[in-house]
């Protein structure tokens, strides 16, 4: 179809979603179920993003597994939705209706072919840092992303064919589904409109230097306390301290630790101090005799996430400690020791802990560089926003790329958002 | 955990606040304060002061004029800066004890309660006479500022450290050192107070 004047060109009525984490998922699947044909890309090698990596999600403890499960169930059933991985936008070029994204497609070295028969990862020494569990433990270079894996295919480090390991890695395959001469490929697509869900990454603790991360391994952040608590985490759910495996039992939540501060990120991350108080929760669950202590300013806990605050708060093991800790030294024995004033009473403390978990802050992930060449602007804090006040000019944002919100939040932010791609490809028809 | 009772016999000046954010350098930043507690957690001295920054800027804000103005926090401060440098808030506490040491001196409050403001004194006379600090000249005026016996008694008790200063090349016998420039300096320091009166500073 052609149009005269400045629409003049073809249109397309395809819906690209960029990012494959709950909100990508969730618009994809909306806007698809319309009938649109959508595209969705994910640069990791599986679906899911920081939602899978969860154990629990707060405020009923369920199971992020479970919701995901349906949601991989709708993708399978629905034609109309193309899912792409290792696949991420360099450049956007064009306008509504008539976008031509350029993807660049990383190497997976396994093809459609993989039975996830998990023989190639037997066929390799190399180990590589497990990005599933934040590094926390190590997985075989050819390795299944994990257990729920969408889609169910493993994949090989790039290290494993640096290390010249690709013939014998294709050797162990008797599918024919390793493919060590793949190569990094680009190519355009064309589409009527672009859904921006790149989501976020954890505040870089590092950069909280008077809090010691990388001083002990028994100080860890708030992601990384989700995959200790996970049954197929480096642990198999057990909370251990991670320097020497035994039982934590005395551990220290600190809130804000990088959110609300000038000197890191100024905004509030929202989730942090649901997060927290879950993760007290799991701790309480798994040891009777545990004492969780919580720094806080003050709690976040809004409308109905209250009831879960207030549940945390009337176990008398778990302390609530208005403070904001002035920062973490290594003791003598080689357990954390916070230092600070408890504002209640002006006390001056220095506490050892078993395990400290920073409850760091979210940070988008879709910093300048990956941002989209047309349209959609940054706020102040990197979060994406629609250049025109009424949004219509085909690039959207979802989930946590326009903003920092909780799993239930983001869902809601990317049905809103494939209503309003749907729109932007059904104007001017 | 033990908190005190409240304490019906204080007085609060519903003004001071007020007066802290119009007169005190960075006083205008207090209200972004939070109360996180960071800035006393994080101060070497902390324990050392009856409030810390944290409470005395609670204080300000509840009327509590005697009491901040009467307070060892400000005299305590050795301006380390650990505290600017954390605050999540971005609020200057070290300039704001800073200015409130100053204005509690000014105002009479400071010398009731702490003899910090006599070291200060001490201090400030030997730079602005002689463009540098002589230990011997301020030591003696900070002791005697307590009365002749005390200065006596205070001077015996350290004579074997300076002696020992004195042995070791540390502490110099004969005139104190003294600046070229020091009809400079008087000119400087003049102009200063010039523009603190225009400024309304004073």
């Amino acid at each position: 179809m052609t149009l005269d004047g400045p629409k003049a060109g073809p249109k397309s009525q395809t819906i690209l979603v960029v990012g494959g984490g709950i909100a990508g998922i969730t618009a994809a699947l909306e806007a698809a179920e319309t009938g649109h044909e959508v595209v969705l890309l994910e640069q990791g090698p599986s679906l899911g993003g920081r939602v899978t990596r969860l154990a629990r999600y707060f405020p009923k403890l369920c199971h992020p597994t479970c919701g995901l499960e349906i949601n991989y169930q709708r993708i399978k059933k629905n034609p109309r939705l193309k899912v792409m991985t290792m696949c991420e936008p360099t450049a956007v070029a064009g306008r509504k209706g008539a976008f031509t994204v350029t993807i660049r497609r990383h190497p997976r070295y396994v093809n459609d072919k993989c039975t996830a028969c998990g023989e190639c990862a037997k066929a390799t020494a190399i180990r590589v840092p497990n990005p599933y569990n934040y590094g926390l433990d190590k997985v075989s270079a050819a390795y299944l992303p994990h257990e729920h894996a969408m889609p169910m295919r493993y994949v090989i480090d790039p290290a494993a064919m640096r290390a010249g390991e690709g013939a014998k890695l294709k050797a162990a395959c008797a599918y024919g589904a390793v493919d060590p001469d793949e190569k990094e490929t680009t190519f355009e697509l064309s589409v009527g409109a672009i859904i921006w869900a790149t989501g976020w990454r954890p505040y870089d603790p590092n950069k909280l230097d008077v809090y010691s991360y990388g001083h002990s391994a028994d100080i860890i952040n708030n992601v990384e306390m989700e995959r200790l608590a996970a049954h197929d985490g480096p642990t198999q759910g057990k909370i251990l301290r991670p320097s020497n495996g035994e039982p934590a039992k005395r551990v220290a939540l600190i809130q804000c630790a990088g959110s609300r501060d000038n000197n890191h990120l100024p905004y509030c991350s929202r989730i942090c101090c649901l997060g927290s108080l879950k993760h007290a929760a799991y701790v309480r669950e798994q040891y009777a005799d545990a004492e969780v202590h919580i720094y806080y300013i003050d709690i976040r806990a809004h409308d109905k996430l209250e009831a879960f605050y207030n549940k945390v708060r009337s176990d008398p093991q778990v302390r609530f400690i208005k403070s904001k800790p002035a920062h973490i030294r290594v003791g003598d024995d080689g357990r954390p020791v916070l230092f600070g004033e408890r504002t209640i009473d002006r006390q001056i403390y220095a506490e050892p802990y078993d395990l400290v978990v920073l409850a760091t802050g979210m940070e988008p992930s879709a910093v300048e560089g990956y941002r989209p060449a047309v349209s959609l602007a940054a706020d102040d804090y990197g979060f994406l926003v629609a250049n025109e006040q009424d949004g219509d000019d085909g690039i959207f944002s979802a989930g946590v790329a326009s903003g920092p919100l909780d799993v239930s939040m983001s869902v809601q932010s990317a049905t809103a958002a494939a209503l309003k791609a749907v729109q932007a490809v059904r104007s001017g028809m | 955990m033990t908190v005190a009772p409240p304490d019906t016999s204080t007085k609060y000046d519903l003004d001071f606040a007020k007066w802290v954010y119009e007169n005190i350098e960075g006083g205008d930043k207090l209200a972004l304060c939070m109360q996180c507690g960071v800035c006393s957690g994080s101060c070497p001295i902390g324990v050392q002061m009856d409030y810390g920054p944290r409470k005395l800027f609670m204080m300000i804000r509840a009327g509590m004029k005697e009491e901040v103005m009467t307070s060892s926090t400000q005299w305590n401060c050795t301006s380390c800066y650990r505290c600017v440098v954390r605050c999540p808030r971005s609020v200057p506490v070290t300039y704001i004890l800073q200015d409130l040491a100053a204005k509690s001196a000014e105002l009479g409050y400071a010398q009731k309660t702490n003899e910090n403001v006599n070291f200060a004194r001490s201090f400030w006379w030997s730079a602005k006479t002689f463009g540098r600090t002589d230990e011997r000249l301020v030591t003696a005026l900070y002791y005697f500022s307590f009365g002749l016996k005390e200065g006596y008694q205070r001077g015996l008790a350290n004579l074997k450290i300076a002696l020992n200063f004195v042995k070791r090349g540390r502490m110099h016998i004969g005139l104190p050192h003294r600046i070229k420039g020091r009809r400079q300096l008087k000119a400087i320091l003049a102009k200063a107070e010039e523009i603190a009166k225009r400024e309304g500073l004073h």
